[in-house]
Formats: structure tokens, C-alpha cells, sequence
């Protein structure tokens, strides 16, 4: 990432360096004196949104912040409010640069077919971006299957510019770097604020979802954990992290709005990267992305957090 | 450790997914293989033959990951009740409780207290048993007990998870007689014994701690030099003036 576009680069280092900066008194005046609990977003936004100004977001989107903040002030949740300083720093969320990158990515006609992903449908219709992600995983009838974003982009870039499955572009899944992070943070964050909303029309979106279902409760391994383990309390701790809870619609839905970049890692991360970390923490065996198990955990997780609004892209620990 | 055998019913389902894919030259569409079995049935193909998971991967205990993703009986019982949202019932509590009696294997020379100090250290730690994309190496470093994950031990440790109840001052409340030890042996053997279902791993169980580890986080608990007996001015105190 060059230090360009309309943000200032000494704020972005600073962010960049250490993460707890915005807190010390009178270090970013700008942020310091405009983020009283009331009305942060809106003002911490004007950067951005001029960085984003070619691609202003649409009337019904909006800032992840604001959307977070909505979520805060409506509910009493640990687990929203545990990072205050992420809090603050959402409007310099790094994988905004991210979704960028994936904007110019996803319209540069590239690979051995020479072709945009303009023609990829998405689950709206060939190109339509907008909305999309929040409708997702969802049946698509070209290929008979539920599919997931990360799936879904992979059948495109394969199908529509000739990628092979092997190629850099299509397997390299992980990191901000990749061209999988940019694209799925591109199309997410044209969701941001709309509700959960995954269709169950079809009996496959309903038999995944089910088997979701079940994935979750699974208990298996040397630890006997499963997934509910963890995350069907509310407050609950697990060492120092408030841990979400899937009975929670309003916890829910901050804790699947990936991707996300992660202070910890220093990237943007996908909501497959954080099912592998969660199995790897459950000493069960490795998640295939793009399998149908990974799918269904995801019709079932995206459907409990129907109806809320999507933080995209998020800012986690 | 014992496993239960894979579901039958899979292998079924992989049968008919077999034809469908015959039938047409097109990648198998799913949708009469997947919606003809019930949700349990669709997990476990997903699972086991529909490669949503590296099940050949070995594993530390000399397996396969395969192993580790297969349930035993107390496992899938409470899955399914959890994911019921239903209360435990009465007869199916005491099913899981006699399960965990049955197969609680006491130390030859009877149960007596380890080390404290290396019980801390087995309290903290969460390294072993996790596979996939980085692998415990468990010949680098012994695994632990994770028990901070889940519960307060020592009252000056502030990092602490509240899945399980707090144990700070668990031996000086409640003593170490034979039968307190016992009865502590047992919990950590498999505490389904006296929380049927309950959230805490198996650890003598699974064989994920030892008998000497068992011993020692015990002593952890009950020892009363141990900081988990300490009241927390005295603890910090006593570390002022050790500093000193
Ligand atoms: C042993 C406890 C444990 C189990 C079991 C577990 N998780 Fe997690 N999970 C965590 C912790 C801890 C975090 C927060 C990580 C952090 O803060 O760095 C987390 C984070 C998450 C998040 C993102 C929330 C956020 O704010 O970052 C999701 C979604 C999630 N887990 C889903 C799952 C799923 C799905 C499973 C089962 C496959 C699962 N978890 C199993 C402990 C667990
Ligand atoms: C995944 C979370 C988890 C982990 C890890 C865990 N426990 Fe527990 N533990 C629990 C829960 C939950 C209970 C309460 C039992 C219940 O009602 O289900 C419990 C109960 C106990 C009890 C009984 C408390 C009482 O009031 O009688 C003891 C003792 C105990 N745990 C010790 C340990 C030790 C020692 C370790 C580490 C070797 C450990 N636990 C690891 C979750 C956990």
C-alpha cells in the first residue's frame, strides 16, 4: 500500500504503527476533539468518503461506523463495545483500501479470456454488485449449488476470464494482498448496512442451512467442543475476549460481517480464515474452503443474523 | 478413546449421489442427494464424504483427523440436545452420567496431589492437540489444560474466560479430603459424571492430560500454597515482597 489518495499519510502510518494511538490526548486533533460519543461517524467519514468519492456509496449503504454505533446505542452488548479503540478507528479501517483495490480489480478485464467480472452474477444478475453479499450463500442455477462469495468469485474468475483453479489469482485465498481479499471486501462492502437477508426458497438453501445447523452444535474431538461451545452465551469470556452469541441477532451480525481486517494479524481476513481459525481452536481437522460443509456453516450462521444490518467491512482484534 | 461407527446412512447418500452424477455428464448436482436426508444425515456427508474437511491429516494422538471428527455416543447425544435448545431430560442425564462413571480409570496407587507449580503452568497453557494449517508439535512442548480459557484460578490473573465458574479459593472452601479429592479426580477425568453435557472437556478421558498432569493440576487446585488458595491482597503482597 503507497502512501496516496486524499488521506493524510502521517494519520495512516500512525494507525498503521500502533493501533491504541487515537487514545493518547491531543496526538490526532482531528480525531480527538470530533469523536464524542454522539456523532463520530459522520464527521470521521469525510476523509473516506473523499478518498471514495468515485464510487459514492448508495442511498440505502452506509459507513460500517455508522452502522456499528446504531447497533451499540440500540442494545447492551460486551461483546460490541470490548474494543473501544476499533470502535474508533473504524472510518481508517485499512481493508476500506482493500474494497478499493477490489473495485479496480473487479472491472479490469484481465486473465487468459480478457474479461471483466462485469458479466459475474452474483445472485442479482450479471455485474449487479450492490446488495448482493448479504443475499449470500444462495443457489444458483448454473451450477446447481449454494454457493458462497468465495466460491462463487472462483466459479466466475474461472468460468468468465479462464483463471484456472491453480492460478495465484483463484487459489490464493488469504491475506490483503490476494486478489480473493480484494474482490470479496470490494463486494461486501456494497452491502454494508442492508440486513442479513440469505433466501431459503430453494429446498437446497433450506437442507444446507440445516446442516449448518447441525455443524454447529457438532461436538467432536479431544476437547469435545463445538461451535456453540463458545458462542451460544451471551458476555460469556473465553481468557479475555467477549465471545458473540448466535441467539443474539445484534451480536451476530458483527460477527460474521467479514471481511474484516484484523488489528492482530495486520490483515484483511474472510469468514472462511476465521471458520478455519475457529476449528483449528477446536483441535478438529482443517476446513476446505469452498466445500459444501463450509457452505452450510455459513447458510446457517448468515441466517441467524438475518434482519440486522452488515458492518462491511469490519474491524475485529 | 472409543468411537462410534460412521453413519451408515452416508454411505447411502454417497450411493445416490453416485447415480445422480452418472446420470449427467455436468458436475453432480446435489439437490436430490442432499435434500433426500435428513439434516444430521446431510452434516455427516458433508463431513465425511463430501471433503469439507483434511480428515487424512494425522494427528498428534497417531490418528487420523478423520478420528477426530467422528463422535462417540456422549458427544452426539449432547449435540443434539444443545442444539435442541431443550433442558436435559432426567433419564438422558443419568445415561450420560453412568457412561462417565463407567469408564473413569483411577491412578493404581490412589489419588494424591501433584505439584502445584506444574499444575499452574498446565492451567495456562493452551498448547496441543490443534491441527490443520499449524500443527501442535507436541514433542516441542507438552500440552495443557486450557483451564484459564474457561474459568478464574488465581486471583491476580486478570486474563481469565467465564464459560466455567470461577475456582478461585477452591481448595481452601472446600478442603482436600480423601473424598474432595476424589472427587476433583473424577471431574477431571470426566466431568460428565456430575454435569451431564456439560461444556468442560473430558481431559483423562481423552487422555489429553495424564495421570501425573491430573495429579498436578489437582494440587493447583487444592494445595493450599497455591496461588488459586490465596486471598488476592495476600497474593499480591506476598509478590511485593518477594520483588523487594
Ligand atoms: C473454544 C472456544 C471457541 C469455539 C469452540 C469456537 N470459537 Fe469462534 N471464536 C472464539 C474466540 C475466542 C473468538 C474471538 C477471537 C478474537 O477475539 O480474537 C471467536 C470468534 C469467532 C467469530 C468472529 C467474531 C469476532 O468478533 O471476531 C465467529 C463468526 C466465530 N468465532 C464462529 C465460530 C464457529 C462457526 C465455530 C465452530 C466451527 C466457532 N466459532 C468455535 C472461540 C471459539
Ligand atoms: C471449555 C471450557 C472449560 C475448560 C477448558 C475447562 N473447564 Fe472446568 N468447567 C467448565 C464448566 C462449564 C464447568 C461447570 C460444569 C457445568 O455445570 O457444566 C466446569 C466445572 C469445573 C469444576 C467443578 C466446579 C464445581 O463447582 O464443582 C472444576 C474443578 C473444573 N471445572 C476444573 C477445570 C480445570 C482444572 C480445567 C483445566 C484442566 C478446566 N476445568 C477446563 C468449563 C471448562
Amino acid at each position: 500500500m503507497t502512501c496516496a489518495g486524499a488521506r493524510p499519510c502521517s494519520q495512516w502510518r500512525t494507525y498503521h504503527n500502533d493501533d491504541t494511538t487515537v487514545r493518547r490526548e491531543g496526538e490526532l486533533p482531528v480525531i480527538k476533539t470530533t469523536t464524542t460519543a454522539a456523532a463520530p461517524a459522520a464527521i470521521l467519514y469525510i476523509p473516506l468518503s473523499v478518498v471514495l468519492s468515485a464510487s459514492a456509496l448508495a442511498d440505502d449503504l452506509r459507513a460500517p461506523e455508522d452502522v456499528l454505533q446504531e447497533l451499540i446505542d440500540n442494545n447492551e452488548s460486551a461483546y460490541l463495545t470490548q474494543s473501544e479503540q476499533n470502535i474508533m478507528m473504524m472510518p481508517d479501517n485499512a481493508a476500506l483500501w482493500t474494497a478499493e483495490e477490489g473495485k479496480a480489480l473487479f472491472e479490469e478485464a484481465r486473465g487468459p479470456n480478457n474479461k471483466s467480472l462485469e458479466t459475474c452474477d452474483l445472485g442479482k444478475g450479471p455485474g449487479v454488485v450492490e446488495g448482493v453479499y448479504v443475499e449470500l450463500p444462495r443457489f444458483f442455477d448454473d451450477t446447481g449449488r449454494v454457493m458462497d462469495l468465495e466460491s462463487r468469485l472462483a466459479y466466475c474468475m474461472t468460468s468468465i476470464q479462464g483463471f484456472s483453479p491453480e492460478d495465484p489469482e483463484v487459489k490464493q485465498r488469504h491475506g490483503s494482498d490476494s486478489d480473493m481479499m480484494k474482490l470479496q471486501t470490494y463486494i461486501a462492502s456494497r452491502s454494508s448496512g442492508l440486513p442479513w437477508n440469505p433466501p431459503m426458497d430453494h429446498p437446497l438453501e433450506q437442507a444446507m442451512r440445516d446442516a449448518g445447523e447441525v455443524l454447529f452444535y457438532r461436538r467432536a474431538g479431544t476437547s469435545d467442543f463445538s461451535c456453540a461451545t463458545c458462542h451460544s452465551n451471551t458476555g460469556k469470556r473465553i481468557r479475555a475476549s467477549v465471545l458473540p452469541n448466535i441467539n443474539e441477532p445484534h451480536e451476530w451480525t458483527k460477527a460474521i460481517s467479514w471481511p474484516a481486517y484484523r488489528v492482530g494479524h495486520q490483515q484483511v481476513r474472510s469468514s472462511h480464515h476465521r471458520i478455519r481459525g475457529c476449528y483449528w481452536q477446536m483441535r478438529q481437522p482443517q476446513s476446505i474452503p469452498g466445500s459444501d460443509a463450509a457452505i452450510a456453516l455459513m447458510s446457517y450462521w448468515t441466517d441467524a443474523a438475518r434482519g440486522e444490518p452488515a458492518i462491511l467491512p469490519d474491524k475485529k482484534r | 478413546m472409543t468411537h462410534a461407527q460412521p453413519a451408515c446412512t452416508a454411505a447411502a447418500a454417497a450411493a445416490l449421489l453416485a447415480l445422480s452424477a452418472a446420470a449427467t455428464a455436468a458436475p453432480p448436482a446435489p439437490e436430490a442427494a442432499y435434500t433426500a436426508m435428513s439434516a444430521e444425515e446431510l452434516a455427516d456427508y458433508l463431513i465425511f464424504e463430501a471433503g469439507g474437511f483434511d480428515l487424512d491429516a494425522e494427528t498428534q494422538d497417531g490418528g487420523t483427523a478423520r478420528e477426530r471428527m467422528t463422535q462417540d455416543r456422549t458427544q452426539k447425544v449432547c449435540s443434539a440436545i444443545a442444539r435442541s435448545g431443550k433442558d436435559l431430560d432426567r433419564a438422558t442425564a443419568a445415561k450420560i452420567s453412568a457412561l462417565a462413571d463407567e469408564t473413569i480409570e483411577f491412578p493404581e496407587d490412589g489419588v494424591a496431589l501433584g505439584d502445584w507449580q506444574r499444575g499452574e503452568e498446565i492451567a495456562r497453557s493452551g498448547f496441543g492437540y490443534r491441527i490443520g494449517h499449524r500443527v501442535d508439535d507436541h514433542d516441542s512442548r507438552t500440552p495443557g489444560g486450557n483451564c484459564y480459557a474457561c474459568h478464574q484460578l488465581d486471583p491476580n490473573e486478570i486474563a481469565y474466560g467465564t464459560v466455567g465458574p470461577s475456582l478461585t479459593g477452591y481448595g481452601r472452601l472446600r478442603g482436600t479430603s480423601e473424598a474432595m479429592l476424589k472427587h476433583t479426580y473424577q471431574i477431571l477425568y470426566n466431568p460428565n459424571l456430575f454435569f451431564p453435557c456439560t461444556t468442560m472437556p473430558r481431559f483423562g478421558h481423552h487422555g489429553t492430560l495424564t495421570q501425573q498432569q491430573i495429579a498436578d493440576v489437582m494440587a493447583y487446585l487444592l494445595d493450599p500454597e497455591s496461588p488459586v488458595n490465596q486471598e488476592p491482597a495476600q497474593t499480591a503482597e506476598a509478590e511485593s515482597a518477594a520483588a523487594d
